[in-house]
């Protein structure tokens, strides 16, 4: 009896140790995979700026980061597709997207022997509708004379929850294939084909995924693809040239987009020679008349410095920086929360 | 002189004995296989900085999960607030009172519970305790903005706050009432998210008692609300519930109904005789089947994706807390491989916790088994 009194005195002892860790605001984020290695860049860089808040941000998937904002669980969600007015209505209160970093999707592949390939959309989508299912399929060995392709299965990896980079990304081939917009169609989560491929969760699943299996296929978000040492394909663009999703050609895709007030656009396949084809832009969803104002006053605090001061570091992770006049209109956007 | 089918039932026999020795390792095995397999790559990726360290960025070597380890013990020192006392006496319920024919139906039930999947007490949880109420505010109308959806009002203390009232909105608590024919200078209570009306009651005078009462649960509800600590040992709270309450059961049972009637017969008070000769009887069983049920749950994921949530940070208990699970299960699915050992070491670290419990109730059991009861 003595022991468990002991016990959970020590219980108690570590509660209030714990409950007494931090004195700082803590701001909680939830949603896109294809935002999180730009957030836990800036989140490390902000707390010289501000030390007083804490960041919290769970790479769930953008349909989550949107579920949660709706419950009102999280202060903020992230998401690389945008909410639809559908989807808005249902809310309690006034959703704005801010735009905070612009990104390729690469389409990275687990093929040994062979770092470069070259890929057009049409030939991408067939591999995703099982259409093509070896890696020298003539379809692919055309664009790549000179490429020993191996006789291996083709394994396409795709998300298995609400996913804004599968937003991006069938959007994109919805844009180049007919048949890709009928059968499968542009959404966070669509009915894959069945039978073709795998699923994984969240953009670390799939390119944890396609690292240890040869053969497959994915599409990710550059940086994924970069930190892991994975290829990227080269895709073909409206313009006809292969393009890496290189900092030159996403910022090049960028800066075609049509940027409308409310920031909800999307640039699938967009025109000119230097452009990589897959790319979009990722939001922080907030509330115009958050609730909590000291976590509202940190957040927006914490925005304003990211599209300004923090779009300076992104470009080291491939993110293209959003151009002055839309970091300008952000900013705007930014002064009509109220809390 | 043997008879004639000796050899074939020898043969049988030895067959038989055979196969279930095989099974028997069979069972063993994964333990084996697991335990080894953890060792060889979780060992040496255990440091002093996986102890004491937050973890690291994606794509970042190094950092620990000090938090991770915090947050598991944290849990697993909530949970039992929960799962313990409800446990314990449902389980004294069961054995020492009630009807069959409720006793039946409460068992039937704590058995359909303990095969629920585990993510549902995650869900169930995230329903009560994660998320938000509408929180009430009552005043007077100052302004009615018909074309915006605005209503302005301002409470008894001064505080003034502006809500949308759209379509959406509920007016009046008994049907509908249109929005123009809002008054100033009527009193309202509303309820709301954000700065978004769900519901408006006009015609409020003073505050009921009850009404009070109710307002005061939600702000009180809606403080704690959010994923947080105490959300997850909530959910594995309630996990232990079941597992608590048969096994508690199931030792009371075991204490010889003799001592009961020896007891009562000495003019012992049937709770006197419950808590002092039947429990102090089977402290040992209790105590054991409530730490095989803190076994259990402190490996669960499930329930904590949406009570829990994570964090890389140190936490409050009202705040998004790590857990050992939680962060093997981010780790293990990233494609990191700096993150992929620490899965496995994190991993080990969670079975050597299981292990050292499950320990403690090995020795107490075989303190029992030696006739100290």
């Amino acid at each position: 009896m003595k022991q468990l009194m002991l016990s959970l005195l020590g219980g108690a002892a570590l509660l209030a140790a714990q409950t007494g860790a931090n004195a700082q605001t803590l701001i909680n984020g939830a949603g896109s995979t294809f935002d999180y290695p730009a957030f836990a860049k800036w989140f490390a860089a902000y707390a010289k700026v501000d030390p007083g808040v804490q960041f919290n941000y769970q790479s769930i998937g953008s349909g989550g980061g949107q579920h949660l904002l709706l419950n009102r669980t999280v202060d903020f969600g992230a998401s690389d597709a945008y909410m639809t007015d559908q989807a808005m209505a249902g809310a309690p209160g006034k959703i704005l997207h801010v735009p905070v970093v612009c990104g390729g999707v690469a389409i990275a592949y687990n093929l040994p022997g062979v770092p470069h390939l070259k890929l057009d959309g049409r030939t991408l989508a067939n591999i995703f509708l099982g259409k093509i299912t070896k890696w020298n399929d003539p379809a692919i060995a055309g664009q790549n004379p000179g490429v020993q392709l191996p006789a291996m299965p083709i394994i396409p990896v795709h998300r298995t929850e609400g996913s804004g980079t599968t937003w991006i990304f069938t959007g994109y081939l919805s844009s180049i294939s007919p048949e890709w917009k009928s059968q499968v169609g542009h959404s966070v989560s669509v009915n894959w084909p069945s039978g073709v491929g795998l699923g994984a969760k969240g953009s670390e699943g799939v390119a944890g995924q396609v690292r240890q299996l040869p053969g497959a296929i994915c599409y990710v978000e550059l940086a994924y693809a970069i930190q892991t040492h994975m290829s990227y394909a080269a895709m073909k663009n409206a313009a006809g040239r292969y393009t890496l999703p290189t900092l030159e050609a996403v910022s090049a895709a960028l800066s075609t987009a049509h940027v409308p007030p409310d920031f909800r656009f999307e640039f699938p396949n967009p025109p000119g020679p230097k452009v990589y084809p897959i790319c979009g832009v990722s939001w922080v969803l907030v509330y115009q008349h958050p609730d909590d104002a000291k976590r509202a006053k940190g957040l927006v605090k914490f925005l304003r410095w990211a599209v300004t001061d923090g779009q300076k570091i992104t470009p080291s992770l491939d993110y293209a920086p959003l151009p002055p006049n839309v970091q300008k209109q952000i900013l705007a956007e930014l002064d009509t929360i109220t809390y | 002189m043997t008879a004639p089918n000796h050899r074939w039932r020898q043969f049988k026999n030895g067959l038989m004995q055979t196969v279930m020795l095989v099974c028997a390792v069979l069972a063993i095995l994964p333990l084996v296989l697991v335990f080894y397999y953890l060792v060889d790559k979780g060992f040496s990726s255990l440091n002093w900085a996986f102890f004491t360290k937050l973890p690291a960025g994606p794509g970042e070597t190094g950092g620990g999960m000090a938090n991770a380890i915090v947050g598991t013990f944290v849990l697993l020192m909530l949970a039992p607030l929960v799962g313990v006392p409800v446990g314990v006496l449902g389980g004294v319920f069961l054995s020492e009172y009630g009807g069959r024919r409720l006793n039946w139906w409460i068992r039937f039930s704590a058995d359909i519970l303990n095969g629920v999947p585990s993510i549902v007490w995650g869900v169930v949880v995230y329903g009560l305790l994660v998320v938000a109420l509408p929180a009430p505010f009552r005043g007077t109308v100052q302004s009615v903005d018909v074309a915006k959806h605005l209503v302005t009002v301002q409470s008894r203390t001064g505080a003034r706050r502006e809500f949308a009232v759209d379509a959406e909105t509920r007016l009046n608590l008994n049907g509908k009432i249109p929005l123009a024919s809002l008054r100033p200078g009527t009193g309202v209570l509303i309820w709301y998210h954000n700065h978004q009306a769900t519901r408006v009651a006009d015609s409020i005078s003073a505050p009921g008692l009850w009404s009070s009462v109710v307002a005061a649960i939600i702000q009180w509800h809606n403080a704690i609300s959010g994923f947080s600590a105490l959300a997850g040992g909530l959910a594995l709270g309630l996990m232990m519930i079941p597992l608590v309450m048969r096994t508690t059961e199931e030792v009371l049972q075991l204490v010889p109904h003799g001592y009961r009637e020896a007891a009562l017969a000495l003019g012992i008070a049937q709770w006197r005789t419950t808590v002092q000769i039947v429990m102090r009887t089977a402290l040992k069983g209790i105590v054991t089947g409530i730490l095989l049920a803190l076994a259990r749950v402190a490996g669960e994921t499930a329930p904590l994706l949406f009570t829990a949530l994570g964090n890389r940070l140190w936490a409050h208990l009202t705040q998004p807390t790590a857990a050992i699970p939680l962060q093997v299960y981010i780790y293990a699915i990233s494609p990191y491989d700096d993150w992929h050992r620490q899965a496995w070491a994190g991993a080990l670290v969670l079975l050597l916790l299981v292990l050292v419990i499950n320990i403690g109730v090995r020795f107490l059991t075989r303190d029992r088994l030696r006739g100290k009861v």
